[in-house]
């Protein structure tokens, strides 16, 4: 052994190198949350919290001194027409809610209070429907910038 | 990401053990190479947290999704006004961050 060093330096080398290549550590997986939603509402609420996050994800971007500004006026621009559509959202979901509260309640009633009450609840599911189509693209852009700077 | 920069690092540990093999005279400039590639795979790991935060938050929201569906459950007016507060505290932050990052470009 003429070299105790660099056969130490060899050994650690050819162990872990290995080591390398075999490991495997917190593996990561972006969810998509709106697609395991089987309802509208669930669709809704789903949609609400996964801007929500990607806002306070946008926001860490924003804050960070290393992120150009013209990337923060971009994110700044997406955010300005995403949160007005996500308002939209609530304003149709709570609606929706509220109808099928009064279909449900309307059950034990006259037949023309539960056809009203049925109406009502096609046209705010329609109007939801709308709202979480409407909300999808700007969200989209949002989630894409922001991916595209953390990914 | 996170697992291919930990399987990088520890590469790179692999690799610092060879400096002792590397001629006298290059060994400081590999050293410097090897730990200029370590402090940039250590800033691409705090990216890459970043991007696993996000992935935890909607890991969480559709673990929560899921359990609806599962419980055949629907989702309350209460419910609605917690998104939706979440949604006006994270986009008030995001504007006020924003005017910040505004305010330190323009002087």
């Amino acid at each position: 052994m003429r070299n105790p060093l660099r056969a130490l330096a060899l050994a650690c080398a050819l162990t872990l190198t290995p080591a390398c290549a075999s490991m495997q550590v917190g593996e990561t997986r972006i969810e998509n949350p709106v697609a395991a939603a089987r309802t509208l509402d669930q669709r809704a609420y789903a949609v609400l919290h996964t801007y929500a996050a990607i806002i306070e994800e946008a926001t860490d971007i924003v804050r960070d001194p290393a992120t150009p500004i013209g990337f923060k006026r971009a994110l700044g621009q997406a955010e300005r027409v995403a949160t007005p559509a996500a308002e939209t959202l609530q304003i149709a979901v709570t609606a929706y809610v509220q109808a099928r509260a009064d279909f449900e309640a309307a059950s034990g009633e006259s037949q023309p209070t539960l056809e009203r009450a049925a109406i009502a609840l096609t046209i705010a599911a329609r109007r939801l429907s709308e709202a979480v189509l409407a909300a999808d693209a700007p969200i989209s852009e949002l989630e894409d910038l922001v991916r595209a700077r953390r990914g | 990401m996170l697992n291919w920069i930990m399987q990088l690092q520890l590469l790179l540990a692999a690799l610092s053990t060879f400096l002792p093999l590397a001629p006298s005279e290059s060994r400081e400039r590999i050293a410097d190479v090897l730990d200029a590639a370590a402090k940039a795979l250590a800033a691409g790991g705090a990216i890459a947290g970043n991007i696993d935060d996000l992935a935890v938050k909607l890991a969480a929201v559709r673990a929560e999704v899921e359990a609806m569906v599962a419980a055949g459950r629907q989702v309350t007016a209460d419910e609605l006004d917690v998104a939706m507060a979440r949604v006006r505290a994270a986009s008030a932050n995001f504007r006020a961050a924003l005017e910040t990052a505004e305010a330190a470009a323009r002087g």
